[in-house]
């Protein structure tokens, strides 16, 4: 259709005549240039080594020295690589623990700077603060206030009774997992009310006009009108929390450095460990493609859930 | 006037709503929650190390020094040197990723071209591999180009991850431009370069914000990649040279060198945050309901 109207447009006297090529065509090669150096960009760091990843990790690959091809061999030790597993397991269950906790505490705190009250806007920006610094930052804040007996957190909590000021938090895997979840929490659920709340912001006010008529209580509009029609928001944010705790490193590596032992060591942490510490870069290789496959199947159902979203 | 007001009760309305005393006041309470630590830490940072050693009591509150800023910027840790690091690779990173996501937008946006669809999706699908996942190949990759311990390799990578979600919000940016405003400038015989600078730019420049915003953000606070692809102390970011101030690798640990460092890779977020709110806001909600 589009190309109809330029192929018909009458030519205007003030174009001049393009050097043996017609419109068109002069767009198409400077569209394609336009784009050359984002895809040059896309290819030469993110897809160049997503395939040579694939490919080292059916190598024996040192960081040194010549290498074999083994086929499938670090993905058959894998299965019998305890470290790896028990990070796997461990990554699994910190997901399990912060993603319904930053969604329940995103949704609470997009119900308070959802409306247009007076506030509204400067408490989304401070309750946003903690998500923009940075959890890097915020680690390390958290390893100098965790601290027993000097640590603020502990004294806090000891003088309200509810832990012990000489508390070593980060060198006990429970609690150092506690920690961690309630640090994670708080700097991400300023995300998921940013999403959920522009998702109730784009709910038609009408309705809950209409369901207040009816007598609805404030339950029954959240339960039967903004949860179902944030479905998508809901969905994307959780998504986001899945895939980002799955994905976690920095804060395990600045406050336990995984420790102890191996026990708050996340997938990540283990691919990092193998390549750079232990130098095994095949099998680094191999963790990552698995690593790839499991975020790539979450990205999927996102797809799927959103696109029966449209259909519904 | 009026119609406006009662339109604006009847909204209000719609909500079931508290008074606003109570409403400020929940509010408040809320945000204390996430603002508080952040305030109790740029605090801590002029406390002497000797009482953030010690566990906080009342009776050192009032002894505030500058002497732990002074101590990390000018002493062996140099973290000085780190901070300009830091922002070379934040500044080139945002840079790039707005030129070359402008470009790439404008072409997707506006030009018609074959496999323009499958070039778009090409770039938009690095968005769902992780970068995590890729960074041993990508060392070895670096290394042979000798881009490895190098701010140009580290910011090069950046933009590389910064561009799928920067090409998305140009193209938009550049498909909510009217096209006769398009046609008009192509009518006076601007080609598509001088149409870009001279007719777009303004149109465009929101979009751009988002973009330079969202990469300048990333390229700070990241810790993970710069961790791997740098391995030159002098070399390293502000977020991963703390990772050596907590350690204590140039000496005893210093917990008031630490919190202080952290204070100064924090208060840049927090202003370009609150100056450029809108524009990130923008990115956010148009990655949310289109995403």
């Amino acid at each position: 259709m589009a190309q109809t109207q330029t192929r018909t447009r009458p030519r205007l006297p003030v174009q001049p005549r393009p050097r043996g090529r017609s419109q068109g065509q002069r767009d198409a090669r400077t569209g394609f240039l336009l784009v050359l150096p984002a895809l040059a960009f896309v290819a030469v760091f993110a897809r160049y080594p997503l395939v040579f990843g694939a490919y080292i990790s059916l190598t024996n690959w040192p960081l040194v020295g010549a290498y074999h091809f083994i086929g499938f061999g670090n993905y058959v030790s894998l299965i019998h690589n305890t470290v790896f597993i028990q990070s796997i397991l461990f990554t699994l269950e910190y997901t399990a623990i912060v993603t319904p906790a930053i969604l329940l505490v995103g949704y609470g705190l997009a119900i308070v700077v959802r409306s247009n009250r007076r506030g509204a806007t400067v408490f989304r920006t401070l309750i946003f603060l903690p998500f923009i610094v940075g959890l890097v930052t915020e680690s390390y804040m958290g390893v100098v206030e965790l601290q027993p007996d000097s640590g603020s957190i502990n004294v806090l909590l000891s003088k309200l009774g509810i832990v012990k000021a000489s508390t070593a938090w980060l060198v006990h895997t429970g609690l150092a997992l506690t920690a961690i979840s309630v640090l994670v929490i708080w700097f991400a659920s300023g995300l998921t009310m940013m999403l959920l709340m522009a998702g109730m912001q784009s709910i038609p006010r009408d309705l809950y006009a209409a369901a207040k008529v009816d007598g609805a209580s404030w339950w029954d509009m959240e339960r039967y009108i903004t949860i179902p029609l944030l479905r998508r928001s809901i969905v994307l944010s959780l998504i986001i929390s899945v895939i980002g705790s799955f994905l976690a490193f920095n804060q395990f590596f600045i406050l336990t450095n995984g420790g102890p032992g191996t026990s708050t060591s996340t997938v990540v942490m283990s691919i990092y460990s193998a390549g750079f510490a232990q130098f095994d870069i095949g099998l680094a290789s191999a963790m990552s493609v698995v690593l790839i496959i499991v975020v790539g199947l979450i990205s999927f159902a996102q797809f799927y859930f959103l696109q029966r979203d449209v259909t519904d | 006037m009026a119609v406006a007001a009662t339109r604006k009760r009847q909204r209000r309305k719609n909500y079931n709503e508290s008074p606003l005393w109570l409403y400020l006041l929940v509010g408040s309470l809320v945000s204390a929650v996430f603002v508080v630590p952040l305030m109790w830490e740029i605090f801590r940072s002029f406390q002497p190390a000797t009482a953030i050693s010690n566990p906080p009591s009342a009776a050192t509150f009032g002894h505030l020094t500058l002497e732990n800023y002074r101590a990390l910027l000018t002493g062996q840790d140099d973290i000085i040197r780190n901070v300009v690091n830091s922002i070379i690779v934040a500044v080139l990173t945002s840079v790039l990723t707005a030129i070359v996501a402008t470009l790439a937008g404008y072409g997707f946006g506006r030009f018609r071209f074959r496999f323009s669809g499958l070039a778009f999706g090409m770039i938009l699908l690095a968005l769902m591999i992780p970068f995590q996942a890729v960074l041993t190949p990508l060392f070895l990759e670096l290394h042979s180009l000798h881009l490895l311990n190098s701010l140009l390799g580290l910011a090069l990578f950046y933009t590389a991850f910064n561009l799928p979600f920067g090409t998305y919000v140009m193209r938009n940016s550049f498909l909510a431009v009217p096209k006769e405003i398009i046609n008009a400038a192509r009518v006076d015989g601007a080609g598509p370069m001088r149409a870009l600078v001279s007719v777009l730019r303004p149109l465009v420049l929101p979009g751009v914000a988002t973009t330079a915003l969202y990469a300048f953000l990333f390229s700070w606070t990241e810790f993970l990649g710069a961790l791997t692809l740098m391995t030159n102390d002098g070399l390293f970011t502000l977020p991963v040279a703390l990772s050596n101030v907590e350690t204590g690798t140039y000496g005893a640990v210093n917990y008031g060198l630490l919190i202080a460092g952290a204070v100064i890779s924090m208060v840049p977020c927090i202003v370009v945050y609150v100056s450029l709110q809108r524009y990130y806001v923008r990115g956010l909600v148009s990655g949310a309901l289109k995403g």
